[in-house]
């Protein structure tokens, strides 16, 4: 398959053996993954655990005994269980829970069909919920594959409730209970097999000596797809994407063809780049943020932008852009301090080869995307990335690009005022605070799981232990809402408080980059420290966890008015508590 | 060179040295060789010789030997 042979996925075997060789605890990140199918799951761990660790992922899996699913999870004290995962792969085929409808559908009447179907979904509806009950796992489900032969072969169409109907209305009532449980996500398992293809997927001969219903080359590709869910949960998901502009985002180069002689548009050259920033596009609605690192002149790469009938992007798609002739890493270096992205946060694309290898060597935490020369490839090779997965998208996701345009409208007023005093106090910030905010829960679990620069303890929780927090009667999970002159900048705060009957302690505290150094996190720790005083608490203690990203927030604490006091930082509040005077604190 | 072609598919499939495998090769004595890798190897043959073992074939296999008697039938040149 010429398709396969594109990506860098190796053979099953590779995986086996390369799982062995795997050094324990040797990455900051790490989750626990279980599979639980309906049949032979042989390969997978060793692969999740080979592509995990490619990743810098510290993977620790679990396989539930052979087409043991159901004994697995109506047992409370199953192994299942007690592995503790964070991530449970259900697997079930067609075949298995359709039984011999999945052969012989047509001699049972409808009605009939509808009840079987309704009683196999509920005893799926039933193990979820008994998984979302029983264990803090996230839960992805496969779908169910659509037969490509149904015995009424054409005549399929005209009967009512066939057999790939029954797989559809399973699909789609499996849809809705994932839109129920928070936890709960449905893979779809059936384009993945469209896009592979049935016979490629399944070969009858495994399937019948070892019940293998998903062929060896087919199962690297499939675990790939299953990283897409590792990622965000560890917050490892990217945020921007970084695009050259000359034979990457149109063909030709436009300092020597000009605008008229660049291509993009409907012809067949044109095409590809035309699909290429559809992809591009449609990312960004999603809150992907875009950038340009391109050689060239600006003024003419500009024209292009605003003024090509057939340009997808336009300048307003872009967050940054450094279009000059100065190198490609100090640009990079730019992009990633004007947008406070983390290099690791980075995919880059450029079709030239030296410019790939020049930024792999220096930033290896940027994701460059090796391209074919031929740009009717770049579309696909997008699409195939498992990278800008989120497992929700906030309405601060959306709006992201509005506001790190209204940053560089900030940074604007920065540069044009002399002092910083003077300008903080311009830019009339207003922070609200919530406390145990129910209907923040998704974004407060979003910035625990991503931030970075300024956390104090970078301790990551998932949005079920979060909302254990929220109803636990002695912690206080809070968030602020920021806004400027320039607009809204949502949630971009994260608090977490253990309360003692006169002791707070500071579990978590965070700030998202977008907002650091404006004093917010002194306004926020100030009110903080109000709302103890008012209830009669005495002190307050916070700690400090370094970790090779959060430097911004080392010497907050000490730099507060924060006393070491062995390993942690007190502040007595019998003391002066500030807040500087051109913040608006609010408690909402 | 057939025979170097299989015995390296058999060393990466059992992540074992060349030089310990033989025509009396077995899961008695490869370690690694359980029912699971046993499918995997036979994959790797059929997709690096472009060969199809029918399933009579695929259960009769006890030892490396096996293989080369079923692919010499096939066609495939052992001398």
């Amino acid at each position: 398959m010429e398709f396969i042979k594109n990506m860098e996925i190796k053979q099953l075997s590779h995986y086996m053996n390369e799982a062995k060789m795997i050094k324990p605890e040797n990455h900051k990140n790490k989750i626990r993954i279980a599979f639980v199918g309906s049949f032979t799951l042989n390969g997978f761990e060793e692969t999740m655990q080979v592509q995990c660790n490619d990743e810098k992922i510290n993977c620790i899996t679990y396989n539930s005994p052979y087409n043991q699913f159901n004994q697995e999870i109506l047992n409370e004290d199953s192994n299942l269980y007690k592995f503790k995962p964070d991530l449970i792969f259900l697997i079930i085929d067609s075949r298995i829970i359709l039984e011999d409808s999945f052969y012989f559908s047509n001699i049972n009447s409808e009605d009939e069909k509808k009840k079987f179907t309704s009683k196999k979904f509920d005893e799926i509806n039933n193990l979820i919920k008994i998984i979302s009950k029983k264990s803090q796992s996230k839960i992805v489900i496969t779908n169910f594959t659509i037969p490509t032969y149904t015995s009424l072969g054409i005549y399929e169409s005209k009967i009512e409730y066939g057999t790939k109907e029954i797989i559809l209305d399973l699909n789609k009532k499996l849809k809705v209970l994932s839109k129920n449980i928070d936890s709960c996500y449905v893979y779809d398992f059936n384009s993945f097999v469209t896009k592979f293809g049935e016979k490629n997927v399944i070969d009858y001969k495994k399937m019948y000596y070892g019940d293998i219903k998903i062929n060896f080359d087919i199962i690297p590709h499939l675990i790939y797809e299953f990283l897409s869910y590792v990622k965000p949960i560890l917050g490892l998901n990217k945020k921007c994407i970084v695009l050259d502009l000359d034979n990457t985002l149109w063909g030709n180069i436009i300092g020597e063809e000009g605008i008229e002689g660049i291509k993009i548009g409907p012809y067949p050259e044109g095409r590809s780049f035309v699909e290429f920033q559809k992809v591009i596009k449609s990312l960004s609605e999603n809150g992907i943020i875009l950038a340009i690192n391109s050689k060239n002149n600006q003024k003419d790469a500009m024209k292009a932008i605003n003024e090509h009938p057939h340009m997808i992007l336009r300048e307003q798609d872009f967050s940054c852009m450094k279009i000059n002739w100065n190198d490609k890493i100090s640009n990079m270096k730019e992009i990633s301090n004007e947008l406070n992205i983390g290099l690791d946060s980075i995919v880059f694309f450029d079709d030239d080869p030296v410019n790939r290898e020049l930024i792999r060597m220096s930033m290896p935490e940027i994701n460059t995307i090796e391209l074919p020369e031929d740009p009717s490839t770049y579309a696909e090779i997008l699409r195939n990335l498992n990278d800008f997965n989120t497992l929700k998208i906030t309405k601060d996701d959306t709006e992201r690009k509005k506001m790190y345009n209204q940053e560089q409208n900030r940074q604007k007023l920065e540069s044009n005022t002399e002092n910083l005093n003077e300008y903080l106090k311009k830019l009339d910030i207003k922070i609200k605070i919530k406390l145990d905010n129910k209907i923040a829960i998704s974004r407060i679990s979003q910035l625990i799981l991503k931030t970075n620069q300024f956390n104090l303890t970078t301790k990551r929780y998932q949005e079920e232990q979060i909302k254990e927090f929220v109803e636990d009667e002695t912690m206080i999970v809070g968030c602020s809402e920021v806004e400027d002159k320039f607009g809204e900048n949502g949630i971009t705060n994260v608090f977490i408080i253990k309360t003692k009957s006169n002791e707070w302690i500071i579990d978590t505290f965070l700030l998202s980059c977008r907002i650091m150094g404006r004093g917010i996190e002194e306004g926020i720790v100030g009110k903080i420290l109000e709302i103890a005083k008012q209830k009669g608490i005495e002190k307050i203690t916070a700690t400090f966890i370094p970790t090779e990203k959060n430097k911004p927030a080392e010497n907050f604490l000490k730099n507060y008015g924060f006393k070491k006091e062995n390993e942690n930082w007190v502040f007595l509040l019998k003391n002066k508590i500030k807040i500087p005077d051109h913040l608006q604190v609010e408690l909402k | 060179m057939n025979e170097e072609k299989l015995f390296e598919i058999v060393s990466r499939v059992f992540n074992i040295p060349i030089n310990e495998i033989n025509y009396e090769s077995n899961p008695e004595n490869i370690e690694n060789w359980d029912s699971f890798t046993g499918y995997v190897l036979l994959d790797e043959i059929e997709i690096n010789f472009d060969v199809k073992l029918t399933m009579d074939e695929s259960l009769e296999i006890e030892k490396i030997g096996d293989f080369i008697n079923i692919l010499k039938k096939k066609g495939i040149n052992f001398e």
